[in-house]
């Protein structure tokens, strides 16, 4: 917001004013190019360039170090939204049909990635090719048309919000009969794509690739033997495929033009849905944990640990020796003699990282450390360190913790 | 007068039932499973390990073994003499004469015993142990006494009928204990079952100064693997069982029982002995397994052991440091009873607590504990140039890498120990993606299938190639290949080479001088003893000798050598983690601090992560390896670029190994 | 283990795959699949089959039996037959209460298919990745189904059904040697054997490494180009921050969170 606040700056622009200013040359507008009396364009060579620090004039052709406009709005602000071109597909000759997994009621990466392979196969395919895009209950996208959704099925109603496999699956074998698509397309995910791409390959009698990763109109090459093999085959007809499957659409915008279902959905839902369960992060096993706060030697207020465990949201892992003194259960243990863990962060509280420690995180992507010591190996092996005093660290987090929470909670109302 | 009479029929009587009650005893033992035994030459052969071997051990403390030379020598003696004498009514003087000497050396022998057992030590059982010096000083006053008339010495009548009945109660008492007891399950059915125990001992080549430390492979096929009752103890396991003195010498050694884990390796066996008598553990009256209470184990025969009489815990405690059997003197196998119990929680019931099951089933499934891809075993040696069995597939010396080659502390080691053969000009290489783990903790852990699986590959992978000698930095692996892998070879195939120690073979070089080394600089050292190096290999001094060569003076803590301390990492015990009060490790190095050391030497990569494992401020940890890696003096000649260059890796701090 | 939990007439089938160590490639018993016997043996211990379609020779299945059970039922196939066809029928004819799975095999094809074509075939309501059966009363089963990052969802599922388990389910417990080599392998023909031919056209070979997508600029001048692929990556070397009030830091960590998502 502040950068849209034009402000002045009245040193700026006495300097600007002052020829004789050691910095007067920076703060011109850069005059390099200006439209002359008979309106050609004029270039001043003596105002191009700057002198360098050993006398040399140089030339700054990235205009990296040009001055910003004096008393302008600053450049970041200054980006405008680019109107991408409108891709339209009229009558189309087939259709694509993509069903995303909308975690949250928006399009996801990855659902993003299966969108952006189906306009690849229609490019292979050529023709008049539309990507269908069906969407379950109620959502919040207001980007379809930048995705790439060329015709959007919105399928509403109280039955298809919640978990509703079967009536879901229902409805699509609708969607295959009355608009038969051309291929059918799901994210192969543990959200939601996965089951309903089975379901309905079960209901409508095609097998599947799943775990798909290189998808072409004549062979796709998918996952296999739990992600140890590829199997190259020629490409069915129902494809799930796995993230940055293709690139996503980012180039043009399209209609999102909706599209209804003729007949009526027949399904017979023998699940119910009884609401998702409270589950506490700790209860959640170690090694699968996406987001770990591990306590050491160092932590000293183990109530204020757990606190900002439970503020952070995050799964709490310990050192060796914070097992041993009793502090935390055994089960909590990192490393090789304990847990190998695999969490995308990890956060380090007062661990200064034995060798066997430092192998137990050896696949964890992200590495926070707060510390004492400036010089262990923990700091070493971290993305960022904090070297201050762990207490007062982590009080501050429970802080922005909260803070985050209320303010989730008042944007969500 | 009464006690001419009386003596024959009390000591017939005695022993009669005495004999009654061996019976009885052998009848339990014999429940145990067949294992074959040369009795005739077990027979012939226990005079000889009773007053050699096992004096040996108890000689440790010349006090006791004095007082026991004494006691023992002078109650065979007497009691011999006593037959003569008093049963049989052989009317001699000089035999009289003898027995009373017999008895004045059997009352003084029994006086020291009574004048410990004033104030004992907590190692010590109590109860009827506590009875049991008075009672031979009983039986020495009584048939002393009784003996003097028939020397001659005082009058037949003496006394009348007073001193007669006196003697009478006295000599019930004595006989009671020495005769009956012996039989009837007594403080003294050591004499009588540990006499039977060393005739029929389970490894015979521990006596005459032989050693016999590796483990009894388990028949996959046979019906039930492990020992899940009393009686599925071999019948001379049985009869260790009841060897034991409770003496507790055991129990002052073992570091699991030190650390307030639930394990005694006295009440263990006390506990066996009530299993194969059947009863409960009530009359038990020596120190409990930590933090559980004497009384409530019930056991029986044909009873499950770990339903009621002994918690898996207790067994999943001990470290097999081996330390209990080094100190027993009546050479009872704990370390293997404990294992065949574990053997069949593992084997039969799956039960392999807390981590134990997830390392079993790594080893299954990629032959090493903590489930990394097997191809990538060398990956340590990439900057190392190794040559591989593979391509050379003959070699003078094979390393055997270890499954030290997965974990970043050993790998420092291992490049040490490269460093060094390298510089001496060993000819050897590596087994590479062949080698596998060398089944050790699998083994420990009960898991013998896995074990022999795992050993009979490995064997397979060497039958392959030719060379002279193994030598590995792995006290554990060394053990397994030199003690353990020979009961596994194909029938009729013998090993053709010889295993040893890296500190071993380093000695061997340096007493060669084929490495030149310079003065080490730094504070006081310790030595830390592996208990598998020392205890199951016996060797405690080319470590030792290496160190002296590098001028080290060492600083030798009180539990060294063969009475050295566990790391607290073996036998599976980091893994199975059985919780105490303090941790082994912290009581070690509690010691290493002690005698002040800034440094403890050490020859095992397990006690290296477990010392290491000790919260700073401590001594710092390396591995002799490590110390003659970096006591190595470059030659200035025309070195080889090479061995500079691994030399620098070497040398990578330690930041640069762990980003 | 809870006696409350077990149902004496409930009649539960696990079926079984050859699992696969992503790190040497053994064969061994499949996680999931060992959780769904696991599941099946704590609810059911008495109306228990473990069942496979395949191999009876194949060693890892003796590591189900090692769990603990008596035998193990094997509908005797080819390794090019398709198993579904032929677990139908069998189950068709056995009708268990609860068909259990694992969610995808670990060799072959993996693709997760089994328990839905089973679903189709038997005209089954599928559960997918449960993580417990709560209870069963009234002839339908409360169960926990697995949510992403450790969150659960009550369902209620008539039976008989099938469920497909999920890891987070209760872990197996160990195979044992001694009762695995002792098991009974009933090994069955069934008769049937559809050849799976589709498969027979593919080619497997083992998984190349994907590249990671990598953040791409969209850059309108060659300037600005140069500029991204020269930027210094955000990778190597960590940020150090040090003698700055504890505030400005935790924002700093707070920050890094937020930017990975892990916060919700």
């Amino acid at each position: 917001m502040s950068e849209d606040i034009i402000r002045r700056d009245p040193r700026a622009e006495w300097i600007a004013r002052n020829r004789l200013h050691p910095l007067h040359q920076t703060m011109q507008a850069s005059p390099a190019e200006t439209r002359g009396p008979s309106g050609l364009i004029r270039r001043n060579p003596h105002a191009v360039g700057f002198i360098g620090p050993n006398g040399i004039k140089r030339i700054d052709r990235m205009n990296a170090s040009g001055p910003a406009t004096v008393g302008g709005r600053r450049a970041a602000g200054a980006a405008k939204e680019v109107e991408l071109p409108l891709h339209r597909v009229e009558n189309p000759d087939y259709y694509i049909a993509v069903v995303p997994d909308m975690v949250g009621g928006r399009l996801n990466g990855h659902d993003k990635d299966v969108i952006g392979q189906a306009h690849k196969l229609i490019g292979e395919i050529g023709g008049n090719g539309a990507v269908l895009t069906i969407v379950f209950g109620e959502h919040r996208e207001e980007a379809f048309d930048k995705a790439g959704v060329d015709r959007l099925l919105h399928l509403q109603g109280d039955e298809y919000e919640g978990y509703s496999p079967e009536l879901r699956v229902a409805a699509l074998a609708q969607v295959e009969k009355e608009y038969a698509p051309r291929y059918w397309l799901l994210p192969d995910s543990v959200a939601a794509g996965f089951e309903l791409g089975c379901r309905l390959a079960a209901r409508i009698g095609e097998r599947p690739a799943t775990q798909a990763w290189q998808v072409g109109a004549e062979q796709t090459i998918c996952r296999g033997a739990g992600g140890t093999s590829d199997i190259t085959r020629q490409t069915p007809r129902l494809l799930l495929l796995a993230e940055e499957c293709a690139d996503q659409i980012d180039e043009t915008r399209h209609e999102v033009l909706p599209v209804e279902l003729v007949g009526t959905v027949a399904g017979h839902a023998s699940i119910r849905d009884c609401g998702q369960v409270a589950v506490d992060p700790n209860a959640i096993p170690l090694a699968e944990a996406e987001f770990i706060l591990s306590a050491g030697n160092g932590v000293s207020d183990w109530a204020q640990f757990h606190q900002a465990a439970e503020a952070l949201g995050a799964t709490e892992g310990a050192s060796r020796v914070a097992v041993d003194d009793g502090n935390m259960p055994r089960f909590r243990q990192v490393g090789a003699t304990g847990t190998w863990v695999t969490a995308r962060v990890y956060v380090a509280v007062g661990i200064s990282g034995a060798i066997q420690h430092m192998q137990g995180i050896g696949q964890c992507d992200k590495v926070i450390a707060i510390n004492t010591d400036v010089g262990c190996d923990m700091v070493k092996r971290a993305a960022l360190s904090v070297i201050g005093d762990s207490s007062e660290v982590l009080a501050e987090l429970i802080r922005l913790a909260k803070a985050h929470r209320q303010e989730v909670v008042e944007n969500a109302a | 007068m009464i006690l001419d009479w009386l003596l024959p029929i009390l000591i017939s009587a005695a022993l009669l039932l005495a004999v009654a009650g061996m019976l009885k005893r052998i009848s339990l033992w014999r429940a145990g499973q067949p294992e074959k035994v040369n009795f005739f030459s077990g027979l012939m052969a226990m005079p000889r390990r009773y007053l050699v071997d096992l004096h040996h051990v108890v000689e440790r403390d010349k006090y006791m073994s004095k007082t026991h030379v004494a006691t023992a020598g002078g109650f065979v003696l007497s009691m011999v003499l006593i037959l003569a004498v008093h049963l049989f009514g052989i009317e001699n003087r000089w035999l009289s004469y003898a027995l009373l000497g017999a008895l004045v050396l059997m009352f003084v022998g029994s006086f020291f015993v009574w004048k410990r057992r004033r104030n004992p030590p907590s190692r010590l059982s109590k109860g009827p142990w506590m009875r049991l010096p008075k009672s031979l000083l009983m039986f020495a006053v009584s048939f002393f006494i009784a003996t003097l008339p028939a020397a001659g010495i005082l009058p037949e009548a003496f006394g009348g009928w007073v001193l007669a009945v006196l003697l009478a109660a006295g000599i019930v008492w004595g006989l009671g204990e020495l005769v009956f007891g012996m039989a009837w399950g007594g403080p003294m059915k050591h004499a009588f079952a540990g006499a039977l125990h060393l005739a029929f001992h389970r490894r015979p080549e521990r006596f005459g100064g032989g050693r016999s430390t590796g483990l009894k492979p388990v028949d996959l096929n046979a019906a039930k693997l492990g020992v899940e009752k009393p009686t599925d103890f071999k019948w001379n396991q049985l009869l260790g069982f009841d060897a034991c003195v409770q003496c507790g010498k055991c129990e002052a050694m073992c570091p699991a029982f030190a650390a307030g884990q639930p394990l005694n390796p006295k009440k263990l066996i006390q506990d066996m002995v009530v299993g194969l008598a059947g009863g409960s553990d009530a009359k038990f009256a020596g120190s409990p397994y930590p933090g559980r209470d004497v009384g409530f184990a019930v056991g029986g025969p044909n009873k499950s052991i770990t339903e009621g009489l002994v918690s898996p815990d207790t067994l999943w405690s001990c470290t097999t440091c081996r330390a209990c059997v080094e100190e027993c003197p009546m050479m009872i196998e704990h370390v293997d009873a404990i294992v065949d119990m574990r053997r069949f929680l593992t084997l039969e019931k799956g039960n392999t607590p807390n981590k134990g099951a997830e390392v079993l089933e790594n080893l299954i499934a990629t032959d090493n504990p903590s489930g990394f891809n097997p191809g990538s075993r060398m990956n340590w040696a990439a900057d190392q140039n190794l040559r591989v069995m593979k391509d050379v597939k003959e070699v003078d010396v094979l390393f055997w890498v270890s499954d030290g080659a997965f974990d970043m502390r050993s790998q420092r080691i291992l490049r040490a120990f490269v460093k060094v053969l390298k510089a001496a000009k060993v000819d050897f290489a590596v087994l590479g993606d062949e080698e596998r783990d060398s089944g050790d903790v699998a083994r420990r852990l009960g898991d013998d299938a896995t074990f022999q699986s795992l050993a009979k590959r490995n064997i397979a992978a060497l039958s392959q190639y030719k060379f002279n000698r193994i030598v590995t930095t792995d006290p554990h692996a060394f053990h397994c290949l030199k003690n353990e892998y020979p009961d596994l070879y194909p029938a009729g195939q013998k090993p053709a080479y010889e295993v040893l120690h890296h500190t071993t073979f380093i000695n061997e070089l340096v007493k060669a001088e084929l490495l030149n080394l310079s003065e080490f600089k730094g504070g006081t050292v310790t030595y830390h003893d592996p208990c598998y190096l020392g205890r199951y290999n016996g060797e405690y001094d080319s470590p030792r000798e290496l160190l002296k060569e590098l001028g080290i003076e060492l600083a030798e803590m009180e539990r060294s050598g063969f009475r050295s301390r566990c790391c607290g990492g073996g036998g599976g015990a980091p893994i199975t983690d059985i919780p105490g009060e303090r941790r082994i490790a912290d009581m070690r190095m509690e010691e290493v601090r002690a005698v002040g050391a800034e440094l403890v030497a050490v020859g095992c990569q397990q006690c290296t992560a477990m010392l290491e494992g000790v919260v700073e401020p401590r001594a710092e940890v390396k591995d002799i390896a490590e110390l003659v890696a970096e006591a190595l003096v470059e030659e200035v000649s025309p070195a080889p670029a090479k061995s500079r260059e691994q030399s620098k890796v070497a040398k990578k701090p330690l930041a640069e190994e762990v980003s | 283990m809870q006696p409350d939990k077990q149902n004496a007439s409930l009649r539960i089938t696990a079926l079984v795959s050859v699992g696969k160590h992503p790190g040497s490639g053994r064969a061994r018993r499949a996680e999931q699949d060992a959780r769904a016997v696991e599941m099946a043996m704590t609810l059911a211990p008495e109306g228990l089959e473990v069942l496979h379609a395949g191999d009876p020779q194949a060693d890892s299945l003796r590591a189900y039996a090692g769990m603990g059970l008596k035998r193990l039922r094997v509908l005797q196939q080819g390794t090019n037959a398709d198993a579904v066809p032929a677990l139908s029928q069998y189950l068709k004819q056995q009708k268990p209460d609860i068909i259990l799975t694992g969610v995808r095999a670990e060799s072959g094809e993996s693709s997760g298919m089994t328990p839905y074509l089973l679903g189709e075939a038997l005209g089954l309501p599928v559960v997918t990745r449960i993580a417990e059966i709560v209870s069963i009363d009234h002839g339908e089963a409360n169960l926990l189904q697995a949510l992403p990052r450790g969150q659960r969802r009550a369902l209620r599922v008539p039976l008989p059904f099938v469920a497909s388990v999920d890891m987070a389910a209760a872990a197996p417990r160990q195979s044992a040697f001694g009762p695995a080599s002792r098991a009974d392998l009933e090994s069955q023909d069934i008769g049937m054997a559809v050849m799976d031919e589709v498969k027979a056209a593919w080619s497997e070979a083992p998984a190349r490494k994907r590249p990671k997508r990598l953040k791409v600029v969209k850059a309108k001048t060659a300037a600005d180009r140069f500029k991204a692929a020269t930027a210094k990556s955000s990778g190597d070397g960590g940020k150090v921050l040090r003698d700055k009030p504890a505030s400005e830091m935790a924002q700093a960590v707070f920050d890094l969170l937020l930017e990975e998502g892990v916060l919700r």
